[in-house]
Parts: C-alpha cells; sequence; structure tokens
C-alpha cells in the first residue's frame, strides 16, 4: 500500500495530485526549484524538498535530485504528473530499482511508444489503422521520395523521437522534398539528439481524437472515451472537449476498441491516451501519451471517475474501479487552458498576477496553482490555469464556458482568456464543424 | 487550539530559537516564526502585521482568492544575516543526507575552529548511494557548521560559515 506520494512535478497538476493523495489519506512530498518556493504545491504539501536551481534540467528534470528527495523523506512511490520526467524511461525504471513505486506505466511500455516509428509498428502488427507512410525512420533522402511517392502527396515529415511539433515538416509537392527532409531532420537532431524522421500521409482537415485508456495490474484495460482536441495552435492545445462533436456512437465504440487493442499489446498498466486522427468518418493512429494528460479533467467530468487516485489505486495492485460493462458520457465537457501569454502572439508573459478571480457557479471547475500576488516564473510552461466547464449538451457547456469567462478576472499578465470569449462566440466553434486548421484561419 | 496553547507554542519557538514551525489542526492553519538572533521577538511572515499570529482558516480549494499566508518574499534577508556578516557561506549543491565524516568510524572532515581551505573536503552528502564530498571554495576558519550529522538537506541549505 502507498503511504507516502512524492510528487515529481509543480504548477496545477502537482496541486492536483495533492488533492487527490489528501482525499485518499496518503501523505505527500513536493519537491521544487529554487524559482517554486511560493508555489502552492509547496505550500499544500505535507513536506517539501528543494531540489535544485529555477533551470528544469537541474531540478524537476534532475533524476538523482529527485530519487534523493524521496530517499531523505521516506516517499514510497513517484507521481510524475505530465511533462518533466513523465514519459522518461530511466527515470521510471531508476525508481523501481530504488524500490520507489511509480505511478504510470512499466519503463518498457513507456519506451515502446516513446519512439514513435516503433509505436506506429506495434499499431500496425495489433490491428489498430494507421496513415500510410514509411515503416520506420526514413535515412535518405532518396528513400523519402520514394515513400513519398508511393503514398501522395501532401506528406508530413515527424521526429522519430518528438513531440510538440518540433522536428514536423509539412510538403506539398516533390519539389520542396528535399529541403523539408533536411529540415526536419536537423531540427530532430537539435531538439531530441536524435535525426531519425518518418513520413507519412498528410490530412488536409483532420481532427484531433484522442481515446483515455486505463489499465491494471490484473490485464484488464478499459477505454473512457475520446476527447476531441482540435483546437490547436502550433500543435499546442488550446480547447478539449468530450463527446467529440463529430461522434457518432458506432466510431466510437471502434476507437475504443482500437484503443484497448493497442494497450494489451504491450501490456499497459496505468493511465494513458491514445490519439488519433479523424476525417471523414476514419480514424488513424497517431501517438500514445503514456502519462496523465492536461485535459484529463474533461475526461472526469463526463465519466466521473477521479482519473488522479484511480493512478494511485492501479499503482498500489488494486484492480480498476471502473465498473464492467458499457457505459455512457453523461453530459458535456470543455476545458480552456488558460495560459500567461499575449492572447493574439502566443508570446509567453511571465510575472506578477495583480488580480486574481476565479469563477464559480453551477458545471464549473478550475484547476489552478495560481493566486494573486504570484508570480508566474519565466522559467517553466506559460499555464496557469484550466478552466473546465461542463452542461447537459454542448451548448449548454459553451453558454457556462462564455459566462465563466467573462467572469475569470486575471490582472498582471497576459492570458488566453480573451481568445477564449472569441472562440466562444464564433461560429464555426458553435457549430462544431471544424478540424485541427481551425486557428489558422479564425480571426477577431 | 485555544489561545493559551498557541502563546506556548510561541514561547516555545522563542525558547528554542526555531526559524519557522506551521500547524494545522482541524482546518485550521497557524505558521509562527521566530528570529534567531536577538531580540528574540515573534514575527509573522506578512510584514503588515508584526506580532500578530492570527489563526487563518484553511484556504478553500481549488479558489484560492488570498495569497495563502502571505508568502514571504524570495529575497527578503535570512533573520540571521547579522551574524553572518563577513562570513562566506557553503551551501549544498545536491539534496541528499548530510554526513561530517567519511565513515561512522572515523573523524570529522572539519570542526567548528579548524581552518580550512579551498578545495579541501569538508564533508559528505549521499544521494542515490552515492557519496558526494563537498569542498571548501575558500580558505578560511570554520565558524559554524549547520546541519546535524546525518539530517537530510536541501539544495541551497547553509552547511557551513566560513571566516575568510
Amino acid at each position: 500500500m502507498i503511504s507516502k506520494i512524492l510528487i515529481a512535478n509543480r504548477g496545477e497538476i502537482a496541486l492536483r495530485v495533492i488533492l487527490a493523495c489528501k482525499e485518499m489519506g496518503i501523505k505527500t512530498v513536493a519537491v521544487h526549484s529554487e524559482a517554486d518556493r511560493d508555489a502552492l504545491h509547496v505550500r499544500y504539501a505535507d513536506e517539501d524538498v528543494c531540489i535544485g536551481p529555477a533551470v528544469s534540467r537541474q531540478s524537476y528534470l534532475s533524476i538523482s535530485s529527485i530519487i534523493a528527495a524521496a530517499e531523505i523523506t521516506g516517499a514510497d512511490a513517484i507521481h510524475p504528473g505530465y511533462g518533466f520526467l513523465a514519459e522518461n524511461a530511466h527515470f521510471a525504471e531508476i525508481a523501481g530499482e530504488c524500490r520507489l513505486t511509480f505511478i504510470g506505466p512499466s519503463p518498457e511500455a513507456i519506451r515502446m511508444m516513446g519512439n514513435k516509428a516503433q509505436a506506429r509498428e506495434t499499431a500496425k502488427n495489433a490491428g489498430v489503422p494507421i496513415l500510410p507512410g514509411s515503416d520506420g525512420p526514413v535515412k535518405t533522402f532518396m528513400d523519402a521520395q520514394d515513400v513519398a511517392r508511393e503514398i501522395g502527396f501532401p506528406v508530413i515529415l515527424k521526429a522519430s523521437a518528438g513531440g510538440g511539433g518540433r522536428g514536423m515538416r509539412i510538403c506539398g509537392n516533390e519539389g520542396d522534398l528535399q529541403s523539408a527532409f533536411e529540415a526536419a531532420r536537423s531540427e530532430a537532431e537539435r531538439a531530441f539528439g536524435s535525426a531519425d524522421v518518418y513520413i507519412e500521409k498528410y490530412l488536409e482537415r483532420p481532427r484531433h481524437i484522442e481515446i483515455q485508456v486505463f489499465g491494471d495490474t490484473q490485464g484488464r484495460v478499459v477505454a473512457l472515451g475520446e476527447r476531441d482536441c482540435s483546437i490547436q495552435r502550433r500543435h499546442q492545445k488550446l480547447i478539449e472537449e468530450s463527446p467529440s462533436p463529430a461522434m457518432t456512437p458506432e466510431i466510437r465504440a471502434q476507437m475504443n476498441e482500437a484503443a484497448v487493442k493497442l494497450c494489451q499489446a504491450v501490456n499497459y498498466v496505468n493511465a494513458g491516451t491514445i490519439e488519433f486522427l479523424f476525417q471523414d468518418g476514419r480514424f488513424y493512429f497517431m501517438e500514445m501519451n503514456t502519462r496523465i494528460q492536461v485535459e484529463h479533467a474533461v475526461t472526469e467530468e463526463v465519466t466521473g471517475i477521479d482519473l488522479v487516485k484511480e493512478q494511485i489505486r492501479v499503482a498500489s495492485g488494486e484492480p480498476l474501479s471502473v465498473p464492467h460493462g458499457d457505459f455512457r458520457l453523461r453530459g458535456h465537457a470543455i476545458e480552456f487552458r488558460i495560459n500567461a501569454e499575449d492572447p493574439r502572439t502566443f508570446a509567453p508573459n511571465p510575472g506578477k498576477i495583480r488580480e486574481f478571480h476565479v469563477p464559480g457557479g453551477p458545471g464549473v471547475r478550475i484547476d489552478t496553482a495560481a493566486y494573486r500576488d504570484y508570480v508566474v516564473p519565466p522559467h517553466y510552461d506559460s499555464l496557469i490555469a484550466k478552466l473546465v466547464v461542463r452542461g447537459k449538451d454542448r451548448a449548454e457547456a459553451i453558454a457556462r464556458g462564455r459566462r465563466a469567462l467573462e467572469l475569470f478576472i486575471v490582472e498582471g499578465v497576459k492570458t488566453s482568456i480573451p481568445l477564449h470569449r472569441a472562440i466562444c462566440d464564433d461560429p464555426r466553434f458553435i457549430s462544431g464543424d471544424f478540424s485541427t486548421r481551425f486557428m489558422e484561419s479564425f480571426s477577431w | 487550539m485555544n489561545l493559551k496553547e498557541i502563546l506556548e507554542l510561541i514561547d516555545k519557538v522563542a525558547e528554542r530559537g526555531i526559524a519557522a514551525v506551521e500547524v494545522e489542526q482541524a482546518g485550521t492553519r497557524l505558521r509562527i516564526e521566530g528570529k534567531l538572533a536577538p531580540p528574540q521577538q515573534v514575527i509573522h511572515t506578512s510584514p503588515a502585521a508584526p506580532i500578530v499570529t492570527g489563526a487563518l482558516p484553511a484556504l478553500p480549494l481549488p479558489i484560492p482568492a488570498a495569497p495563502p499566508a502571505a508568502a514571504p518574499a524570495p529575497a527578503a534577508p535570512p533573520p540571521e544575516a547579522d551574524s553572518e556578516a563577513g562570513l562566506h557561506i557553503i551551501t549544498s549543491p545536491i539534496v541528499g543526507t548530510f554526513y561530517r565524516s567519511p565513515n561512522p568510524e572515523s573523524e570529522a572532515y572539519v570542526s567548528v575552529g579548524d581552518h580550512t581551505s579551498k578545495g579541501k573536503v569538508l564533508c559528505i552528502i549521499e544521494a542515490m548511494k552515492l557519496m558526494n564530498e563537498i569542498e571548501s571554495d575558500v580558505d578560511g576558519t570554520v565558524v559554524k557548521i549547520y546541519p546535524q550529522n546525518g539530517q537530510p538537506v536541501e539544495y541551497g541549505e547553509k552547511l557551513f560559515a566560513v571566516r575568510p
């Protein structure tokens, strides 16, 4: 049984884990950098340890410091949150060797799904639909040309070890292929230390739809329905919702089934997300995230399952508490990511929050680690709050989102709130008919 | 917690020279900060409220409307700053367990009053079963050793004060 959890993260997700632990009667240890001394996760944890200077590489990414912090506080488990070391197989491995329960999947599963080309191969073998493309990395330009001709333009080049849009190039015709290939390779090398890239067919107007999955140590895997994350900018999600406006019960059943098959193929344990591209009623495996997601709250709101508590229970060896048999998504939930950034240029805007008023009322949930007079440090990502609204249907959820955003007051730093307000009034967003390219043509 | 108990706690903090203590009980959170150097006076973290150590109601989550108990300014000088004037402070470069000697049988690397020099080992910090030797980065006399032998230390925590 887990009695004390060290949270190897910061911000709202660290606080989210602390909340789950408080409800379960589990002690918590916060780790923090020198820049986060006044952070809420430090304040609300039972114990806290300063693990290094502001720069992530020497604090939140320092495996030895985090393990040492677990040792000196006597923690028996580590929750990695998302980002930082959450998908670092080496970290999960070392935690295991130090007799610390890693609240997440096995190092093998992280490794297998972390490499995109290998993940694609695994999906293919499990019978999960994938986009036509190269089987594995393309080493030379000649190989790239052969694959691109076979599957037809446009194509997309992606870093094998990548994520977050880096090392990605879209190429519309053969004339541009060489420069795109070289640019993707050098960017991949710089960002991830590996120049390997692979090629896929590029879909013009896809939706990003992902399935929340959960496996336990008894071998049971469940799929908890979808989240539609098509509202993105620069491959970073802005708004996520469940259910997807484009979904039908038949397609949902197919996607859930495909997601479960893939998890079973890698003996997946704990929470994970399988991302698909969806266009014209067909879906294609994109990648798997072997961690809890930023947008997990959306699924929590429509399933009634506390995913973080479930993670802890499953890591303790308990079976999933999700009832057997079909379950339905209830109502509609939408998450708006509130970032400390310029809503037009998306440039990060760290600084002191001078006023912070959060909305309430029916169907409104705020996950945040910010407060009035909190200084948003420049060293980490710009997410300062997640506004999650819930309604009986999509129209009610949007209406609640609109009025919650109206009453959400943040002063001192620029935020994405004005952008979200504008999106809530956009006829295309309201209609539900949009793709991942929504933001490219959105003007306000 | 009643007023009498709070006052007793304040006395204890002052008596023992404890830097800070935080107590949470049945929805009430109390933080008392002491000054290590004289005058021994109990202060609250908020500069606007010098003596009051108010029992704060637990802040509702996830809506922390007010700054939680006015977190201290990061740049605030430590209370014992005066006594450290002119001293060189060596802080821990890593998280781990502080040991004054290479093993339990041997003597401490340094004691208060010893002379040390640049590059000389002062202590060991154990992290992940690795013994990391911490060297002095200055020549001088050791005037204070902050942690106890075997005590866990954080990154940046004070280890030694050296008078150059």
